[in-house]
């Protein structure tokens, strides 16, 4: 299965996979609504990493949709599910908001929703042919792989 | 062909039937269940009762999902006794089902205490707080004008206080402890949750329990152990919850609390499973085997339990406790030890109702409790389950929010790397 990688290396902390990440997930399909007009919050963490305590520098965390999600056993509505190519989704309609996930997350990659009554997560723009942040990335640090490419990008 | 039964229709046994289905996609899977709902969110039913979520989104997989894995579900069907000789479950009514291999999960009860003059059988007025159909029958019963008391304010008791909030007319939460969810909460935590609460219209009255209930068919007054008198229309019961294991007993299973089982999940008896509420779980911290009420363990413990029943081997880890509730819009994750004289690191908001109380003992983190500052509630859970030494990070975990990037580069990059198994 294809999942999104980052690479610390090149990431410039900019901040654009969130903006393309917000708009994906925004009933507006534009970056300018999306970010005036819908309250959406990204399904990606930019962390710092740190020398002294000042960020040096910076790498993008999203869902890794895990083999055995910790999150999906967790989910006390069934909201939360593999789907069969093994992408984890959160079925909105059905989440009542608990953070159950959260709290079990062990990458720390689900964020509660603005209202609190939701969580966002990473679902790779299943829909968009491409995730919005691999697209968009404006230094190639985050980039969606399968496991032969994952092989050769550690070597 | 195999023939798997599963008695019991909730996570654990749904997450079992899964994990058969995912090793062998031939074997005949069925589950029963005694209820006559399909299988439903069990924590959903405060959600039920405020109205926040629709009978059609109670249920836990969709309509369809258990044909589309070839699983049959038999409701309305309760195991009476189990014949391990010709390996086959009898059910009340006379039917018998066949089994190779058979998985007990039939999770917990309420726990009814000694009260002098409760009658549950006669007092239509008296409720417990544990199925959808106990939150059905309750939720017929309110009135608008209805006086609440609620016994035990435990998740399962202040849930239900949430849930009954602006639908009755007043709603009175009575326990025995010195503060709510005593369980998982430490003093200060749980004095937010209570003031939190009592802003929200409902009223305690801790360090005290009901000890008698007057009224034939139908409660009218409770009388308090600290000697007050207060009127009842609606009693709920929700001072815990004891495994169901009286089909476990009729084949004397290994027993204490709960159903004893090995990392297997499997019982003392051949063939015979058993995972979830009902059995008994070794504590990550004391080693100790007691019983753990919680979803996510059970879901882990089914589809541990399944695995092995497909003859694939899989250990079921070490439990601790792991609590994300919300009540009123605060929200509150709690995990591990919160009690004990651990070194704890806290920091309080109490103008916004937050806090982050960490539990470090020697060089581990052993329990937090989070309130209105969540956002990687699951790190810490994981620092805890992977017994991490707080030394070899990053940086100090009581120094700033906690990220993936508390971990060395080294660390990092096999967690994110490798084929993730969690």
């Amino acid at each position: 299965m294809k999942k999104v990688y980052a690479f610390e290396t090149k990431c410039l902390g900019c901040g654009l996979c969130e903006v393309y990440c917000r708009t994906a997930h925004s009933k507006f399909k534009d970056v300018v609504k999306a970010h005036n007009r819908d309250n959406v919050i990204s399904a990606i963490v930019i962390e710092n990493i740190f020398r002294q305590s000042k960020p040096i520098s910076y790498f993008v965390l999203q869902c890794r949709h895990c083999l055995s999600p910790r999150c999906v056993k967790a989910c006390i509505s069934g909201a939360m599910h593999k789907d069969e190519q093994g992408i984890v989704h959160n079925d909105k309609k059905r989440c009542v908001g608990c953070l159950s996930c959260v709290s079990v997350c062990p990458f720390g990659a689900i964020k509660k929703s603005r209202d609190c009554k939701t969580i966002s997560k990473c679902d790779l723009c299943v829909g968009y042919g491409e995730p919005l942040c691999v697209k968009n990335c404006p230094n190639d640090a985050i980039k969606l792989l399968d496991e032969n490419e994952v092989e050769v990008a550690l070597k | 062909m195999m023939k798997y039964l599963i008695i019991g229709n909730s996570a654990a046994g749904i997450n079992a039937a899964d994990a058969i289905r995912m090793n062998d996609n031939k074997g005949n899977i069925k589950i029963i269940s005694r209820e006559k709902f399909r299988a439903y969110g069990r924590p959903l039913i405060s959600y039920y009762l405020s109205g926040k979520v629709s009978p059609e989104n109670m249920y836990y997989r969709s309509e369809n999902y258990f044909k589309s894995k070839n699983i049959e579900v038999l409701l309305n069907v309760e195991a009476e006794n189990i014949d391990l000789k010709n390996k086959e479950v009898a059910t009340i009514g006379g039917g018998k089902i066949a089994y190779d291999k058979l998985l007990i999960a039939t999770g917990s009860g309420p726990f009814i205490p000694h009260i002098k003059g409760l009658d549950m059988c006669k007092q239509e007025n008296v409720f417990t707080f544990l199925t959808y159909e106990d939150a059905i029958k309750l939720k017929k019963k309110i009135t608008k004008k209805s006086k609440v008391i609620v016994a035990g304010a435990g998740f399962i008791g202040l849930k239900a206080a949430e849930g009954l909030f602006g639908q009755v007319g007043s709603i009175t939460v009575v326990d025995l402890a010195d503060r709510v969810m005593a369980s998982i909460l430490d003093k200060q935590s749980a004095d937010i949750v209570q003031t939190h609460m009592e802003q929200n219209n409902i009223n305690f009255k801790l360090k005290t329990s009901v000890c008698e209930i007057y009224g034939k068919n139908n409660v009218s007054t409770v009388a308090l152990s600290n000697n007050e008198i207060l009127d009842c229309d609606i009693l709920v019961i929700a001072v815990g919850v004891r495994p169901n294991i009286d089909i476990a007993n009729t084949i004397n299973l290994k027993t204490k609390d709960g159903i004893i089982v090995n990392e297997y999940m499997q019982t003392s008896k051949r063939d015979v499973y058993a995972a979830g509420d009902c059995v008994e779980s070794l504590d990550l911290f004391s080693g100790d085997s007691k019983v753990f009420a919680l979803w996510s363990s059970a879901s882990n413990q089914g589809e541990v339990a399944g695995f092995n029943m497909a003859s694939v081997e899989m250990k079921a880890p070490m439990v601790f406790a792991v609590n994300a509730i919300s009540f009123f819009g605060l929200q509150l994750i709690s995990a591990g030890v919160v009690n004990a004289s651990t070194s704890n690191n806290i920091v309080l908001d109490l103008v916004k109702s937050e806090l982050c109380r960490l539990n470090i003992l020697n060089d581990n983190l052993v329990g937090f409790v989070l309130i209105n500052c969540e956002q990687r509630a699951g790190i810490y859970t994981a620092l805890i389950s992977d017994r991490v030494k707080l030394s070899e990070l990053d940086y100090d975990i009581t120094s700033r929010d906690v990220g993936f990037s508390v971990y060395s580069k080294d660390e990092r990059t096999k967690k994110y790397w490798e084929p993730c198994k969690r």
